[in-house]
């Protein structure tokens, strides 16, 4: 039995950083996942889009106490997405 | 940060950016260390103005504080709910668990005036239980000791049975139960924010 191949969306440093921190939660804003992987602004943004393309994310605009607001949430085919890399990694180790 | 990942390193990535995200909870100190001073400061008042016969059957300052109490819990959780970064679903749970208490507490407190029936072993009982459950939710051991503190509180209330006693012990409790681990959290808090 081969290994399963790892989706090239999430199989990135940030872009997984990114899912494995929604996973946990219902959803977050930029500023806390900026934080939270340590990225740049740029970097995050390029790779949000990227999720987004995918159907991994939605992505909500929006403003909050006057002041523009990016707020982040997986998608039902982000979380399967997600759950299918973690068996196929396992599957790598065992 | 988009580096080639071995197996090893995406699972490492996955577990440190889960567990961080799990530790991301509302702010919850400025409430314990609020309601903490606040039912205090009613147990010692309804101690002080007790008048022999039914002095425990006055419910007004618990009234005043709870009143006090919700008002500002409100106005602090609309504040904070502006500047909340992330939704943990673990939020919707600890606040469903303290609504319930609170409706629960509410119910307590106006069947004991009613019934002028001192309710301070039911209720210190009762706050050991959101106390505890809040403690483990967000694994911060000093409020599950302070949970537990809350109904050793309860019982040696029921076993000394005097009023002295029992304004001792509630107090204690409270800042065993609330105020120290309310202070702790913030801490925990601040820290967490920082980093």
């Amino acid at each position: 039995m081969g290994f399963a191949p790892l989706d090239p969306v999430l199989h990135n440093q940030l872009r997984l950083a990114v899912v494995s921190l929604l996973i946990a939660v219902d959803e977050a804003d930029f500023t806390y996942l900026l934080e939270r992987t340590g990225a740049t602004r740029g970097n995050l943004s390029v790779q949000l889009t990227k999720l987004k393309e995918a159907g991994y994310l939605e992505i909500t605009k929006g403003y909050k106490d006057n002041y523009p607001n990016t707020r982040c949430r997986l998608t039902k085919a982000g979380i399967k997405a997600f759950e299918r890399y973690v068996k196929a990694i396992k599957g790598y180790l065992q | 940060m988009n580096t080639e990942l071995s197996p090893q390193e995406s699972l490492r990535l996955i577990e440190g950016m889960i567990g961080q995200a799990r530790r991301s909870f509302s702010r919850m100190s400025f409430y314990f260390l609020l309601w903490g001073v606040l039912l205090i400061a009613a147990m010692v008042v309804t101690y002080l103005l007790r008048d022999g016969s039914e002095g425990w059957q006055n419910g007004a300052a618990w009234g005043i504080a709870g009143a006090l109490g919700g008002i500002l819990s409100s106005i602090h959780g609309a504040r904070e709910s502006r500047r909340e970064r992330v939704l943990n679903p673990m939020d919707g749970t600890i606040t469903a668990l303290w609504g319930s208490f609170v409706i629960t507490m509410v119910l307590l407190i106006a069947f004991s005036v009613v019934n002028r029936v001192d309710a301070t072993v039911a209720i210190t009982l009762l706050t050991g239980l959101p106390t505890f459950l809040t403690g483990r939710i967000m694994r911060f051991v000093p409020l599950q000791v302070g949970g537990v503190l809350f109904w050793m509180a309860g019982v040696a209330m029921l076993v000394l049975n005097a009023p002295l006693a029992t304004l001792v012990l509630y107090c204690a409790s409270m800042v065993m139960g609330y105020i120290i681990p309310g202070i702790l959290l913030k801490r925990y808090e601040d820290g967490l924010r920082a980093a």
